[in-house]
């Protein structure tokens, strides 16, 4: 017979925190696995993160964010979808904007998924407590503040030219797929590592953000729905409450999220994200260590 | 590359299978695992479309 892990539920207080932590930082670029495995330690919540419950809590908060990104994105998916189709049906590239993004969107994606599912479960065994995680956060941090650094010394001083995502090779789109894989380990950002990656292939950050988002919305998506099967075990109804409205404010906050990045990337960098993961990261050790948290 | 491609569908699809089925390794079914596999025999399967397809006019 299956175990089930019972474990304590969240709270009503504790579902909405981590609703909005969740809508937040899995677009910021400072990693929400890490946010996630760092605050409860910190706030010294005793939850079960492996139980059934938890687990359904968490497929809903994945699904609300992956249908915000739809949301947002929806008229650029369906002229995607169309791209993409229409091509398979001609056997041949049109050269269209939209299926060259629709075709970067795959390449990006074939890495992250094969390394997904092959090293996901153990690399979080081996690094999601509070300590590796801290240090990630700090590694996550330095490398924004290296990208950024790159980039500048690139294009400002050798003159190199940006070009729109739409005119980036394929191989490159697999290079920011694989850079995207960086953040199996928590503490690493899928955004922030992907976006970097696109900076050092020549992308201006609004594109470069655009990709990573774009690139964001199958992985979330297909991972939320395999587990949906999560939100009617046994134990799940325990927090079917906090699911669904955890859920509608991870989405609210993940659409207002991916609408502020937009309007930042057009102007800015992503040194405050940079200097955040580095002093958070560092706090976080600092308490850890030193056993002042749990 | 067209035999190629047909040949890397079937040794995914075969994949798939074993990972279902839990042949593949002694932890079990991988239910996620034969997705992806799934997954990238559709992308050969594309891969030989494109390799087939009548040219252009």
């Amino acid at each position: 017979m299956r175990r089930v892990r019972t474990g304590l539920a969240v709270t009503f207080a504790q579902a909405m925190l981590l609703a909005v932590l969740q809508g937040v930082s899995e677009l910021f670029p400072v990693s929400s696995l890490g946010h996630t495995v760092l605050l409860p330690a910190l706030l010294r919540w005793h939850v079960d993160e492996g139980s059934e419950s938890f687990l359904a809590f968490v497929v809903a908060l994945h699904l609300g964010t992956a249908l915000a990104l739809i949301a947002f994105y929806r008229a650029e998916w369906i002229a995607i979808a169309v791209a993409f189709v229409g091509s398979i049906m001609r056997g041949r590239f049109s050269g269209a904007p939209e299926e060259r993004v629709a075709w970067l969107l795959v390449a990006g994606t074939i890495p992250v998924g094969i390394l997904g599912v092959l090293l996901e479960s153990p690399v979080k065994r081996l690094f999601a407590s509070p300590i590796p995680v801290s240090l990630f956060l700090c590694a996550n941090g330095f490398l924004m503040l290296f990208g950024e650094r790159l980039r500048r010394r690139q294009h400002e001083a050798a003159d190199r030219p940006y070009r729109p995502l739409e005119a980036l090779p394929a191989r490159d789109g697999v290079f920011v797929g694989f850079a995207q894989s960086l953040a199996l380990l928590p503490g690493i950002s899928r955004s922030g590592s992907a976006i970097v990656a696109g900076l050092l292939r020549d992308l201006r950050h609004d594109d470069a953000a655009r990709y990573s988002f774009l690139l964001a919305t199958p992985v979330i998506l297909a991972a939320s729905l395999l587990e949906i099967p999560k939100l009617f075990a046994p134990d799940a109804h325990a927090v079917l409450v906090q699911a669904f409205v955890g859920g509608i404010v991870a989405a609210v906050t993940a659409y207002a999220s991916v609408a502020f990045l937009t309007r930042w990337f057009r102007h800015n960098d992503l040194t405050p994200f940079a200097w955040y993961c580095v002093a958070a990261g560092a706090l976080a050790f600092a308490l850890f260590a030193s056993k002042v948290a749990a | 590359m067209k035999p190629l491609a047909l040949a890397l569908a079937v040794v995914f699809v075969v994949i798939a299978l074993l990972y279902w089925t839990g042949h593949f390794i002694p932890a079990g079914v991988h239910v996620k695992h034969g997705i992806v596999s799934i997954i990238l025999a559709l992308l050969c399967l594309v891969w030989y479309r494109f390799l087939t397809a009548a040219p252009a006019r």
